[in-house]
């Protein structure tokens, strides 16, 4: 077993959606699911899902090898901010190296982590793709 | 409180020692200060590791080694603070010491990297980050310096040949430490023909993997009476904290660095100019980012000031000495001591009165600052 299931079963709603904390007190926003805000430590927060659009603000082709990111390689490792104003990191998918663009619009999607191949369990995530405008 | 002196220091050369275990590096490295003598008085032992729960499998890793060196009843703990554990250790061994509880500490730095291949040290040491947020998401710290050495060339119109400077002169300093592990000069089209780990970070801009221990003994006043070696003060020990790369407003500001720095200078006197310097360059962006947020280069200028500079990394830094994580920042104390010192490191001498060491885990996610001073 390659991640603990109890870490993914209880992150499941950020990990597959995208979630933020809004801080009550200093109105920031930060990524991710939280209970006391990064900025101000106030405990007045509320958690929001991200409508997933955003832009790549800067991003980088990696390389780095690590016995568990091997399914997807190169990987396109990007700080996105997202129209909410607040910065994540993921991975970018579905796109070709010479098509990514520094303020490209990305949207969120459910991708494939890694699994425990070959009869184990597979483990999702949010990526973000090139936008598919409708 | 009290003062702190360096009694020794000790180290080994960073290399890949397959034959040789962990307590077989310590013991390496501690000869020279149980030829001392200086052991007899010890009070506590710390000891810095980052991997050794992974790689090594092994848990209260200090006590396993006080047993087998025959320390015992020594007490001892282990720190990690991800990369700076070794700069962490020094400091809690200092405040072992200002505060009165221990007269003497043995601080041991040990990481055993080659155990596992290096993809397996890879995925464990991308656990420096925050596990449930990046690691998982498969970010691992060098994405966060290319992401930072992208920002850095298009914000002041940096090419990428021009950051080759900082490798090639840390390769030409290491090739003088007898300490180092890349002790080979390298030029521009080696730096840049090298392979890719995340564009535009190629491998000679990165850490080199390899396996180290340094020691470090600290004393108090009473302590430094009994020793015969060349003894420094350890004048300032401080460090700070900041926020993931995601949260922060300016992914080329250092605001632990800077938070650190300025309580340094606000509670000692220090000119930088005078004092020989040795900075967390784990990737080589980041020397330029830390001699930026230290004041030495203004802001996009670093890259200009590197040639210019003779009080740097004289020991190759991490770059070309190595980076055995938490063997690390007892390495750079040790190596600022040496170099200070009347004796030298090999052929490395500096005639100056200070040291300062900065140490750091991933992009600044913590910083220290240790100070060190000559007394005689």
């Amino acid at each position: 077993m390659r991640y603990s299931i109890p870490i993914f079963w209880r992150n499941k709603y950020s990990y597959y959606r995208l979630e933020l904390t809004k801080c009550k007190k200093c109105g920031k926003v930060a990524f991710f699911r939280r209970s006391i805000c990064p900025y101000c430590r106030s405990r007045e927060v509320e958690v929001i899902t991200s409508k997933g659009i955003g832009k790549v603000v800067t991003y980088t082709v990696s390389y780095f090898r690590g016995s568990t990111n091997l399914e997807s390689y190169p990987r396109i490792i990007a700080l996105i901010e997202l129209s909410e104003g607040v910065k994540v990191i993921g991975e970018l998918s579905d796109v070709k190296l010479e098509d990514i663009k520094e303020g490209m619009e990305v949207e969120a999607v459910l991708r494939r982590y890694s699994s425990d191949d070959p009869y184990g369990l597979i483990y999702y995530g949010i990526k973000f793709i090139p936008r598919v405008k409708k | 409180m009290r003062n702190v002196y360096i009694v020794s220091a000790s180290m080994i050369k960073v290399d890949r020692y397959f034959n040789k275990s962990y307590k077989e590096l310590v013991l390496d490295a501690l000869t020279k200060i149980l030829d001392e003598g200086s052991v007899e008085h010890i009070d506590y032992t710390v000891v810095s590791t980052l991997l050794s729960d992974s790689i090594l499998h092994q848990l209260d890793l200090s006590t396993v080694l006080t047993q087998h060196l025959g320390l015992n009843p020594i007490p001892s703990l282990r720190v990690e603070t991800g990369e700076s554990s070794g700069l962490t250790a020094i400091e809690l061994g200092y405040s072992l010491i200002a505060s009165g509880k221990a007269d003497s500490v043995l601080v041991v730095g040990v990481e055993k990297l080659t155990e596992y291949p290096t993809n397996i040290i890879n995925e464990n040491y991308s656990k420096i980050l925050d596990y449930e947020i990046e690691t998982i998401r498969n970010i691992s710290p060098p994405d966060y310096a290319a992401l930072i050495m992208k920002e850095y060339m298009k914000r002041y119109r940096i090419k990428r040949e021009e950051l080759t400077i900082w490798p090639i002169k840390m390769h030409d300093n290491a090739s003088r430490n007898p300490y180092a592990q890349l002790r080979f000069r390298v030029d521009r089209d080696k730096v840049l023909n090298s392979i890719t780990i995340a564009e535009p970070i190629k491998l000679l801009d990165a850490f080199p993997v390899g396996d180290g221990s340094a020691i470090i003994l600290l004393g108090s006043e009473r302590t430094l009476r009994r020793s015969n070696s060349e003894c420094m003060k350890v004048t300032y020990i401080t460090s700070s904290t900041s926020q993931p790369i995601y949260l922060r407003d300016d992914i080329l500001e250092f605001t632990a660095l800077r938070k650190t720095f300025k309580t340094l200078q606000e509670g000692s006197r220090l000119d930088l100019e005078e004092a020989l310097l040795e900075i967390h360059d784990s990737y080589s962006i980041y020397a330029y980012l830390i001699l930026e947020e230290l004041g030495i280069a203004p802001r996009g200028k670093a890259p200009n000031t590197v040639d210019k500079l003779n009080n740097v990394n004289l020991s190759g830094g991490l770059k070309a000495r190595g980076h055995p994580f938490g063997a690390t920042g007892i390495y750079q104390v040790a190596e600022a001591y040496s170099i200070l010192s009347d004796r030298g490191l090999g052929e490395l001498k500096y005639n100056g009165k200070y040291g300062l060491i900065h140490s750091m885990s991933g992009p600044d996610y913590n910083s220290r600052l240790c100070l060190i001073e000559k007394v005689m």
